[in-house]
C-alpha cells in the first residue's frame, strides 16, 4: 500500500482533532446547559444544538463519498476508495443520529414522531441509499471491483439526492420543516451554542473520519504484507462469482 | 449508434427466442393486480378511482425489478459479459442498447398490465390511452436507465436478486413520483400535467446521462 495524501492527512489530523474535540465538547456542553429555554417549545428545543449539526455532518459525509468515488474512478488510487468508505460510514452514523433526534423533537413540537415532510423524506432516502452503498461493498467480491461498484453507486446516489428533493418538494406533501436558518432567526443567546454545536460535531466528524481511515489503511497494509491472500484463488479478481 | 442498435437487436432476438423474461414479467405484474383485488376492501371503487395510478405503478416497479434482474444474468453465462466488455466500442452505447431493450420490454409489459387492470377494475383508461402511454414510456425509460446501470452492478454481487431493489428503489423515487402523479392527474382530469411531465423528463435525462458515463466503470474488468 502506498501512503497517499489521504492517509497522511488522516494521520496528521488524528491528535489535533481529538484535542479540539475534547476542548470543544466541554465548552459546548456548558453552552447548551446555560442557553435560555425556548419560550414556546421548552427544554426540547435544545435538540436544535445537535440535530441540524448532525444533518450537516451527514450531508458532508455523503458528499465526500461521491467526491472520493469520482477521484477513485479518475485516478485509480486506493486511498480515495478508503476515503469514500470511511466518509460513507461516518455519514451513516450522523444520518442515523439525525433520524433519531428528529422524531424526538417532532414528537415534542409537532405532536407526532414522523411526518412525510420533504426534508425528512429525503434524509430517510439518503440513509437508505448509503446503507445500500455499504451493503453493496460487503456483498461484492474483489476489492477493486467493490471499490468501482461503490464509486459508481455513490456518484449515482449523489445525483439522485437533488432530484429526490426537487420531486418530493414539488409533489411529496406539505413542508413543516423551518426554512433554512437566516441571520437573526435564532433567539437571543441561542447563536453561540448553535455555532459551538456545529463546530463540535464537525470536528467529531473529521476525527471519526481520520480514525476510520487509519483502520482502513492498516487493513490494506496487513493484507499486502500477509503471505496468504484473504480471498481464495477462485474468488480472485477477474473471475465471475456464480 | 450502430453499437446501440446491435445490442438492442441482440437482446430483442434472444428475448424473442425464449420469451422467458417477457412472460415472467407479464405474469408477475398481472398477478400483482390480482393480489390487489384481495388486498383492497370489497367496496373499493372509490379508492380505485383515486389510487389506480399508484397501484399500477407499484406493479410496474416490481415487474421492472424482476426483468432487470434477468437482463444481465443471461450475459454471465459463457462469460458473454466479458465479450461485451471487450467489444471495440464505447461502452456508453452498449449501455444505451441494453437500456433500450429493457425499456421496450417493460413498456410492453406495462401496456398489457394496464389493459388487464382497466378491464378487471373497470377503470377508464381507454379515453386517455395514448397520453397514458406517453407517461408509461417516460417512466419505463427512467426505470430502465438507472435500472440497467444498477443491474449490471447487482448481478455480480452476492444475493444479486436482493441487491438490485435495495440499490434501485431509493434512487427511482423521482420517476415513480412523477409517473404516479401524472397518471393520477390523467385519470382524474383527463389532462397531462406539465410539472409532472417535466419532472419525468428531467429525471430521465439526468439518469440517462449519469448511467451512460458511469457504465464504463461497471464493465471495466
Amino acid at each position: 500500500m502506498q501512503a497517499g495524501v489521504v492517509d497522511r492527512a488522516a494521520a496528521q489530523l488524528r491528535t489535533p482533532s481529538l484535542l479540539a474535540l475534547v476542548a470543544l465538547s466541554a465548552v459546548y456542553a456548558i453552552a447548551v446547559l446555560t442557553a435560555p429555554e425556548d419560550s414556546v417549545q421548552g427544554v426540547i428545543q435544545k435538540i436544535l444544538y445537535v440535530h441540524p449539526a448532525c444533518a450537516f455532518a451527514a450531508y458532508l459525509g455523503f458528499g465526500l463519498t461521491a467526491l472520493a468515488g469520482a477521484l477513485y474512478l479518475w485516478r485509480d488510487e486506493e486511498q480515495y476508495d478508503r476515503l469514500a468508505l470511511a466518509s460513507a460510514e461516518v455519514g451513516v452514523v450522523f444520518c442515523t443520529l439525525v433520524l433519531l433526534t428528529g422524531p424526538i423533537w417532532a414528537r415534542g413540537t409537532w405532536g407526532r414522531w414522523w411526518s412525510w415532510d420533504p426534508r425528512l423524506t429525503v434524509t430517510l432516502l439518503l440513509w437508505f441509499i448509503y446503507l445500500a452503498y455499504l451493503l453493496l461493498r460487503s456483498f461484492t467480491e474483489g476489492s477493486s471491483r467493490a471499490a468501482r461498484f461503490a464509486a459508481v453507486y455513490g456518484i449515482a446516489g449523489v445525483f439522485a439526492i437533488p432530484l429526490n428533493y426537487f420531486a418530493i418538494d414539488l409533489f411529496g406533501g406539505r413542508a413543516i420543516h423551518p426554512e433554512n436558518l437566516g441571520r437573526g432567526s435564532l433567539g437571543a443567546g441561542m447563536g453561540l451554542p448553535f455555532a459551538l454545536g456545529m463546530a463540535t460535531l464537525l470536528v467529531a466528524f473529521f476525527h471519526l473520519l481520520a480514525r476510520r481511515l487509519e483502520i482502513e489503511g492498516l487493513r490494506a497494509r496487513s493484507t499486502l504484507a500477509a503471505p496468504e491472500p484473504r480471498r481464495s484463488a477462485a474468488r480472485a479478481e477477474g473471475s465471475w462469482p456464480m | 449508434m450502430n453499437v446501440l442498435l446491435a445490442v438492442l437487436w441482440k437482446d430483442l432476438i434472444s428475448e424473442w427466442r425464449t420469451r422467458d423474461r417477457m412472460v415472467s414479467m407479464l405474469l408477475f405484474s398481472v398477478l400483482v393486480v390480482v393480489v390487489f383485488h384481495f388486498a383492497l376492501p370489497a367496496d373499493a371503487s372509490q379508492l380505485l378511482q383515486t389510487g389506480a395510478a399508484g397501484l399500477l405503478w407499484v406493479a410496474y416497479v416490481f415487474a421492472s425489478i424482476l426483468g432487470l434482474n434477468r437482463a444481465f444474468a443471461l450475459e454471465l453465462e459463457n462469460e458473454a459479459l466479458s465479450g461485451l466488455a471487450l467489444a471495440p466500442a464505447d461502452r456508453g452505447w452498449i449501455f444505451l442498447g441494453k437500456a433500450a431493450a429493457n425499456t421496450l420490454l417493460l413498456f410492453l409489459v406495462q401496456a398489457a398490465t394496464a389493459l388487464a387492470f382497466a378491464l378487471a377494475f373497470d377503470v377508464g383508461l381507454g379515453a386517455v390511452a395514448l397520453r397514458f402511454a406517453v407517461v408509461m414510456a417516460l417512466g419505463a425509460l427512467g426505470l430502465s436507465s438507472v435500472g440497467t446501470l444498477l443491474a449490471a452492478v447487482a448481478v455480480r454481487t452476492r444475493y444479486r436478486e436482493v441487491m438490485l431493489p435495495l440499490l434501485l428503489l431509493p434512487l427511482m423515487i423521482p420517476i415513480v413520483l412523477g409517473a404516479v402523479r401524472a397518471s393520477a392527474a390523467l385519470l382524474e382530469h383527463g389532462v397531462l400535467p406539465t410539472a409532472e411531465l417535466r419532472l419525468l423528463v428531467v429525471a430521465d435525462v439526468v439518469f440517462l446521462i449519469v448511467s451512460f458515463v458511469l457504465f464504463e466503470y461497471v464493465l471495466d474488468e
